[in-house]
């Protein structure tokens, strides 16, 4: 098992110097030059000269590439053009409030998403099958955008039952957070619940005609343990999978949805940064991301074999 | 007409009637008819079959692929999925009750505990995700009141009983690791388990390598034996038939056309299709001729012939066998067969 992760994160290796690359020389191509940015009004040259030499930037690209990677090897991301703060502490400060959101737009999702995937399933061609994947259909084409606004509108501004925006931290006031988070974990979660959904349906359709449900039929089990018990553990393997994908899907949902909920996260700082052509951030969120999103994989890969004995050994 | 005391119907379609015989059979199906939602009407997979087995011994059913044994076997297990089959006829009193008016739930207690089944096809039908231990064990959890170490412990007793090797490390194993043999093997043991009064076996052997085939037969017989269950077992085998059947019933095409004991089903076949499988059998004797086959194939559902489901294969066919459905007729004690001319020497006995 040790040593398939190992192998796993070897992989993950080349992947992560291809990202770096990528995210270097994407910010070169952006049109826009961050110096002007920076001295706003006064383009006095000797002051644009000044910035330049202090932040490298007429040094050749593959120089500031290596200076750039080096440095985030050890864990320094450079400082913000804009605030002057270290990269790394922004992303510090900010990643926590974007994880709580994912991970509890993951719990609505799973919540969701799988129960009504077995009752579809074991359902499957009445009413209540039909219903759930009506319900799932508009859960997918329902831009996260237009359920945020609508849910403010409705929750927040007519009933006031919860807050329409902003952030308070768990260690603060948690009753408070888990309020704040609410909708936007719904909002988030919904369309994952969806899919998540149509994938548990599928999987146990399948999984329901396998002779191994009719052997556990034929020893006399109920219908409750047959479906729970045999048929989800084997669904669960692909859903388990795609779950943990997800989870990165679940981080881009996060830009949108922090930008409505007005909810001081990693969306809303890599949207501030863009804006501002902050590139050091810019470049340290993605990096962020993409690191995020390789562990993700890597995760899936692990829980896969978890989850299928059948691959343990082979593991 | 001299030969209508010969022929006397055991049983009209639908109408269920018990036969007297010695002793009271264990289980008594009489014109059993499974329906398959689509089918053209009047053509059900398995239509008004009637067969009997008794504690203790062993039944064949017999006959090829598609012939509505396998149906046969799940719909007395109450294993057919419903839609798109549909039981639409006959009884299969099982000790004094009748299956077919189970509830569900009733229909479970019975099933893995009375009565249990070994399938076709041993590499998919253990779960991947559970231990052979774990698989076996909760079916014993399921009827019987034992901790979950007592069921372990009986499991591992079981798996003794089926010889496999080292079987306390096989108790920890998945069904991945172990070979198709050893699989059977397994659900064998998961069969047994709870001691039941009948062992249904659909082609147990078919899916295995020719060397493992005779084990695994030897194996199921001799737990038998120990045990005292009554077995169905489906085949296309005769050669099977003939080592462990002490009844026999051939199926062609959703009916049994004939059935009774082993000896008189060898020796003296009737129904035109029993005498044609009996020579499709190759055998290591001297070789004369061709191997006989039945000509022809199995009509679909929708070109099935009103009459004797036979006719369009059959050498001595007439216009009444294509019209007029045979009844199963008892033409010696006990041996009966579903064609308008049995006994074929007496009807036939110029022409063949």
């Amino acid at each position: 098992m040790l040593r398939y992760i190992g192998r796993r994160i070897l992989i993950a290796i080349p992947t992560l110097i291809i990202v770096s690359v990528l995210v270097f020389a994407l910010q070169k191509l952006l049109p826009g030059d961050p110096v002007l940015t920076m001295a706003g009004e006064e383009r006095d040259p000797q002051v644009l000269a000044y910035l330049r030499e202090k932040y490298r930037l007429d040094d050749p690209i593959p120089v500031q590439y290596f200076a750039w990677i080096s440095s985030a090897l050890t864990g320094n991301l450079g400082i913000s053009l804009r605030t002057d703060i270290p990269v790394l502490d922004l992303i510090m400060s900010k990643l926590p409030v974007t994880i709580e959101l994912a991970i509890m737009a993951m719990i609505v999702a799973l919540a969701i998403g799988i129960p009504t995937g077995i009752i579809s399933a074991v359902k499957k061609g009445t009413t209540v099958d039909y219903t759930a994947n009506v319900i799932a259909l508009s859960g997918l084409s329902i831009p996260n955008f237009w359920l945020g606004i609508m849910l403010i509108m409705l929750i927040s501004v007519r009933w006031k039952l919860l807050p329409a925006s902003g952030y308070v931290p768990p260690t603060e006031d948690l009753w408070l957070n888990i309020k704040t988070m609410l909708m936007p974990a719904f909002v988030l979660g919904t369309g994952l619940a969806a899919s998540l959904m149509r994938h548990t349906r599928s999987a146990m359709l399948g999984v329901m005609r396998s002779d191994y449900i009719r052997t556990a039929r034929a020893k006399g089990l109920l219908s409750r343990k047959v479906i729970l018990k045999h048929a989800l553990r084997n669904a669960l393997v692909p859903i388990v999978t795609l779950s943990t994908l997800l989870f990165g899907e679940l981080l881009a949902g996060a830009v949108l949805t922090e930008q409505i909920f007005t909810i001081p996260g990693f969306g809303k700082l890599i949207v501030d940064a863009v804006f501002n052509r902050d590139y050091a951030v810019v470049q340290g969120v993605v990096l962020c991301t993409a690191v995020g999103f390789i562990f993700m994989n890597l995760l899936a890969d692990v829980l896969y074999v978890l989850v299928n004995p059948r691959l343990r050994h082979a593991a | 007409m001299g030969h209508e005391a010969v022929r006397q119907p055991i049983t009209e379609a639908h109408t269920p009637q018990t036969i007297a015989t010695s002793a009271q059979p264990l289980l008594n199906v009489q014109g059993l008819s499974v329906r398959f939602d689509g089918a053209p009407k009047g053509v059900n997979v398995v239509d008004d079959v009637s067969f009997s087995v008794s504690k203790g011994k062993t039944l064949c059913i017999v006959g090829e692929s598609g012939c509505g044994k396998s149906v046969t076997s799940l719909a007395l297990m109450g294993l057919l999925p419903t839609p798109p089959a549909r039981i639409v006829g006959g009884s299969a009193m099982f000790d004094g009750q009748d299956l077919l008016t189970l509830t569900e739930r009733e229909r479970a207690d019975l099933r893995g505990d009375r009565m249990a089944m070994i399938f076709q096809e041993p590499m998919t039908s253990l779960n991947p995700a559970f231990t052979i231990g774990d698989q076996i064990a909760e079916g014993i959890v399921r009827h019987r009141r034992v901790s979950k170490a007592e069921a372990m412990e009986r499991a591992l007793d079981m798996l003794k009983k089926v010889r496999i090797p080292a079987p306390e490390k096989r108790l920890r194993a998945y069904p991945h690791e172990m070979s198709g043999g050893m699989r059977q093997r397994v659900m064998i043991a998961m069969a047994l388990a709870n001691d039941p009064q009948l062992l249904i076996a659909d082609e147990p052997t078919t899916a295995l390598d020719v060397t493992i085939q005779a084990q695994i037969l030897t194996l199921i017989r001799r737990l038998q034996e120990e045990t005292g269950t009554a077995m169905i077992l489906i085949t296309h085998d005769l050669g099977v038939v003939a080592e462990v059947a002490d009844e026999v019933a051939v199926m062609y095409a959703g009916r049994v056309v004939e059935s009774g004991p082993v000896e008189a089903i060898f020796e003296d076949p009737q129904h035109p299709y029993t005498i044609g499988l009996m020579g499709s059998v190759p055998s290591l004797g001297r070789r004369q001729g061709r191997l006989a086959t039945i000509r022809g194939t199995v009509p679909p559902a929708e070109l099935m012939p009103k009459g004797c489901r036979f006719t369009p294969r059959c050498p001595f066919a007439d216009t009444r066998c294509a019209n007029d459905p045979p009844p199963l007729a008892e033409i010696k004690p006990g041996h009966r067969a579903r064609c308008w001319y049995a006994p074929l020497e007496i009807h036939r006995g110029a022409a063949s």
